[in-house]
């Protein structure tokens, strides 16, 4: 089979020397994945190369790493399509989570956030003591193992914005995870994980990394769009949550009244009057101030906007 | 040395790991589970196809636990201890039940009952299945349900380094932090190893990189025997050239292995099951058909799956769809997909019988791939290896909750520092070998010598070599001297403990001169009931493997011509 030679620049980084890079040369054939890479080079040039792999198929979820700066998993990626045209490769390790050493993070802070999501499956009594079979349609299997098929790899939370702001927010993995079972017809435990999810649910800002990077297409982010769906079946209130209902009423009555929606009431209904003077001072020293006022043409058809508002009640 | 203690540790987060971390847990005891890497990376997950289970009231209705038990019998060249198989076959439903109410969504009928299918070596359809991820999702449902208990600690990313015995008993074992390389000693009374397979030992294997031995490595070297350790399977879909698994699912919904005239060649070698004949079967008729030239340029035949249509394949197929597409290139739905035997799975294991127990040291148990109860004999069939893990993994559990309220913790006198002291050894020496130069010599030797075809000459050569090869591991040194996740001197351990198995594999294959299940002998082509109707026991005696025998048990089943 036809090799090519490719250079692998590698960030290394231990404790005593900091960061630094180091680059390997070496051949590569058209289906040559990355973890064979890594360890062709741990093998034959370089033992002390540390990275996490173990199933080389995508399924395990230990190999991920930056390479040319995509949060990716290695072995689903074939070196000579990763090349540029020197053919070279640049591979790191996550971004977000603490170094170890080379390639490897610590990603115990991604685990923890799973671990509050209640991440188990509790059935009714009478299945458990084998006195019930459950049955479920397939279109309902369908559905719980999108979400499931989530391999604890960690990417979605090394690309997320909001996790680094938020720490309140539980990420979309934990997410994926929990709406799983909300999502599980067999569980009995509903109403617990609404509660613990809503309001971690509307702190995420619908970036769609997540949607990005996962190598499962498990979608988190449509995860948290679905959970948000039961807001209305919430009873913990937050401040959050408190705000989303008045985010999602008024976005209702700006429809049902004006047949759009209007950013500048939805802000200022959304965030109140305090918060909206505070930022208008700030939109006034960059000059934005003009766009709140601007005016926009009236809908002519509202009657029909009503009636569609109105079959969806 | 810090030190903690517990009732039961449990090495390895895999299936079998998980299932009685999560039986002893519920009966109130404590437990730690080992694992060099966090429980979902485990090879369970790797496993694709599904787990075979007689289903009272959701199975063929001609089907029943006694055909399941015959299939694996013959399947397993009866060298496979028919009690042992017939309780697999017993709590086949029941376990998928369980799973179910712990939350694995299996796929379903249209009525909402658990789906069936046919998978290789079955009389009736039996395999259930989670797409074709259905180790995956098992084990995440394991682990998910073990997340509910706070009497299990786990030590993830902990690398094991010997057992700790005291007398007879055992008294826990050695596990070094990857992150720090800080000794830590786990003492407890009962102790599990659920560590998986081997088969990082051989060039071509579908196994995960973390396959090496590990748990029947300490076990050899605490004088524990490995029983049937010359059986290994060879899997006849490994995809060309990266030999990652496509699952025995592909030819259960109908794919054909075809040569490079085009021929379906297992027609000739299995005339009433063709492609689904048994592994050890397909695997031997691909390497002929490879051997004398029908194979494609490369060394690989065809697994064409074009006339099952683009949308059944993706629906029932997804991960060999999405595998044969990212690592060879090929759209399944246009093109046959590349593939050649690797090896696969190891039916030899710890000696155990079938509640778990290895009776040549006091408190050691053993459950999954790294046990061998004798349930797969000389070959194992599709979909049972799910099936192994969590029916002994259970039956295990059981039987150290028992052995738990019965037997008290021990004292230790023991010195442990030795073994802390023989891990560290690698990294103060400062000339020698490295791990890769040995690994790569061995993988050759094992895949070349001690592979699908087997003979006197081969096997002699292996062991020589092998024997050689630990020699020059004792000078094997580290060049990475810091103790900040060194994964260079994980790498070493590991090559230590694949060499000790190897040397039984080796030894026990030139040892048995016939030929059964997957061990396949050009110099002794038949099967020799009257010599060989025996399980092999090797222990590591220093330098030396020592071989003696136990006999096969039967119930029902009177040995017979194995045809397909």
């Amino acid at each position: 089979m036809e090799e090519k030679e490719i250079t692998v620049n590698i960030k290394k980084y231990n404790d005593k020397d900091g960061a630094f890079w180091k680059s390997y040369k070496l051949k590569a054939d058209k289906y040559t994945q990355m973890t064979e890479v890594l360890r062709r080079i741990k093998s034959e040039q370089d033992p002390s190369l540390a990275y996490r792999a173990s199933c080389h198929m995508a399924v395990c979820g230990s190999c991920s790493m930056k390479i040319n700066g995509i949060p990716s998993l290695a072995c689903r990626t074939i070196a000579l399509q990763a090349v540029n045209e020197k053919n070279e490769i640049n591979v790191e390790s996550m971004d977000y989570y603490p170094g170890v050493r080379d390639l490897i993070t610590d990603i115990d802070g991604f685990y923890d956030k799973i671990y509050k999501v209640m991440p188990r499956l509790i059935a009714d009594e009478s299945v458990l003591m084998g006195e019930n079979e459950q049955r479920m349609t397939p279109e309902d299997q369908t559905e719980v193992w999108k979400f499931q098929e989530c391999i604890y790899c960690g990417l979605c939370v090394s690309a997320c914005p909001s996790v680094k702001e938020d720490e309140k927010f539980l990420g979309p993995a934990a997410h994926a995870k929990g709406f799983r079972f909300i999502d599980d017809v067999r569980d009995t435990k509903k109403q617990e994980r609404i509660e613990l999810l809503m309001d971690s649910a509307y702190r995420c800002t619908s970036c769609y990394m997540c949607y990005e990077v996962c190598p499962q297409d498990v979608q988190p982010v449509i995860a948290i769009k679905k959970t948000k769906n039961y807001l209305d079946q919430y009873k913990g209130d937050t401040p959050v949550t408190v705000m989303a209902r008045k985010h999602d009423d008024t976005i209702v009555n700006l429809i049902e009244t004006t047949g759009k929606i209007k950013e500048s009431t939805l802000f200022l209904k959304t965030f109140g009057f305090g918060e909206a003077m505070r930022d208008a001072v700030d939109m006034l020293k960059t000059g934005k101030f003009k766009y709140a006022f601007e005016k926009d043409s009236k809908v002519k058809n509202m009657s029909e906007i009503k009636n569609m508002m109105g079959e969806k009640k | 040395m810090e030190k903690k203690e517990y009732d039961a540790v449990i090495l390895g987060g895999g299936l079998a790991g998980l299932m009685a971390a999560n039986i002893v847990a519920a009966a109130g005891f404590s437990v730690a589970v080992v694992s060099k890497v966090f429980p979902t990376r485990s090879h369970s997950a790797a496993a694709e196809g599904g787990i075979a289970a007689y289903i009272m009231g959701n199975s063929d209705p001609n089907d029943d636990p006694d055909f399941m038990s015959y299939d694996e019998v013959k399947g397993g060249d009866y060298l496979v201890d028919q009690d042992a198989a017939e309780l697999l076959s017993k709590k086949s439903g029941d376990i998928v039940n369980l799973l179910d109410a712990w939350g694995a969504p299996f796929n379903r009928q249209p009525d909402g009952r658990i789906a069936l299918r046919y998978f290789g070596g079955q009389t009736y359809p039996r395999t259930r299945f989670i797409a074709d991820k259905t180790g995956m999702a098992l084990l995440h449902t394991l682990f998910e349900h073990s997340t509910g208990f706070k009497n299990i600690e786990y030590y993830n990313e902990y690398y094991v380094l010997d057992i700790v015995k005291e007398g007879n008993n055992v008294n826990g074992l050695v596990a070094m932090e990857m992150k720090t390389l800080n000794p830590i000693y786990l003492k407890s009374r009962a102790l599990l190893i659920a560590s998986g397979g081997i088969g990082m030992m051989y060039k071509h294997t579908t196994n995960s990189y973390i396959n090496t031995g590990d748990g029947q490595g300490i076990a050899l070297r605490s004088g524990v025997a490995l029983k049937d350790p010359e059986f290994v399977q060879f899997h006849p879909t490994g995809l060309y050239p990266s030999d990652i698994l496509i699952s025995e699912a592909a030819r259960a919904e109908g794919a054909i292995l075809k040569n490079n005239k085009g021929e379906r060649f297992m027609a000739k070698y299995a005339p009433h099951k063709f492609d689904l004949a048994p592994r050890d079967i397909v695997s031997r008729s691909m390497t002929i058909e490879i051997r004398e030239g029908r194979g494609f340029e490369g060394g690989y035949l065809g697994l064409d799956l074009r006339h099952l249509g683009k949308k059944y394949i993706i629906e029932r197929l997804a991960l060999a769809y999405d595998a044969a597409k990212n690592f060879s290139g090929v759209d399944a739905s246009e093109e046959m997909i590349p593939v050649r035997p690797a090896q696969h799975y190891f039916m030899g294991g710890i000696d155990v019988d079938t509640t778990g127990t290895n009776h040549d040291l006091n408190g050691v148990f053993s459950a999954g791939e790294s046990a061998c109860v004798s349930v797969h004999g000389a070959n194992r069939l599709g979909s049972n290896s799910l099936l192994e893990t969590v029916v002994y993994g259970r039956e295990t559990g059981n039987t150290m909750v028992e052995f738990l309220k019965s037997h008290k913790n021990v004292e230790t006198n023991s010195n442990v520092d030795p073994i802390v002291d023989a891990a560290y050894a690698y990294i103060k020496r400062e000339t020698g070998e490295h791990f890769g130069v040995l690994t790569e010599e061995l993988r050759d030797i094992m895949w070349d010598n001690v592979g699908i075809f087997r003979d006197n000459d081969k096997l002699a050569e292996a062991v020589s070599k092998i024997k050689d090869l630990r020699v020059r591991a004792r000078s094997m040194y580290v060049t990475d001297k810091t103790s900040n996740y060194n994964t260079e001197l994980f790498n070493a351990l590991e090559t230590r403990n694949m060499l000790d198995v190897a040397y039984t594999m080796a030894t026990a294959a030139l040892n048995r001169t016939e030929t059964r299940g997957a061990h396949f002998r050009d110099d002794y082509p038949t099967r020799d009931d009257q010599n060989w109707m025996k399980h092999t026991l090797t222990y590591l005696a220093g330098d030396e493997i020592k071989i003696s025998y136990k006999p096969v048990t039967y119930t029902r089943w009177k040995p017979e011509a194995r045809v397909y």
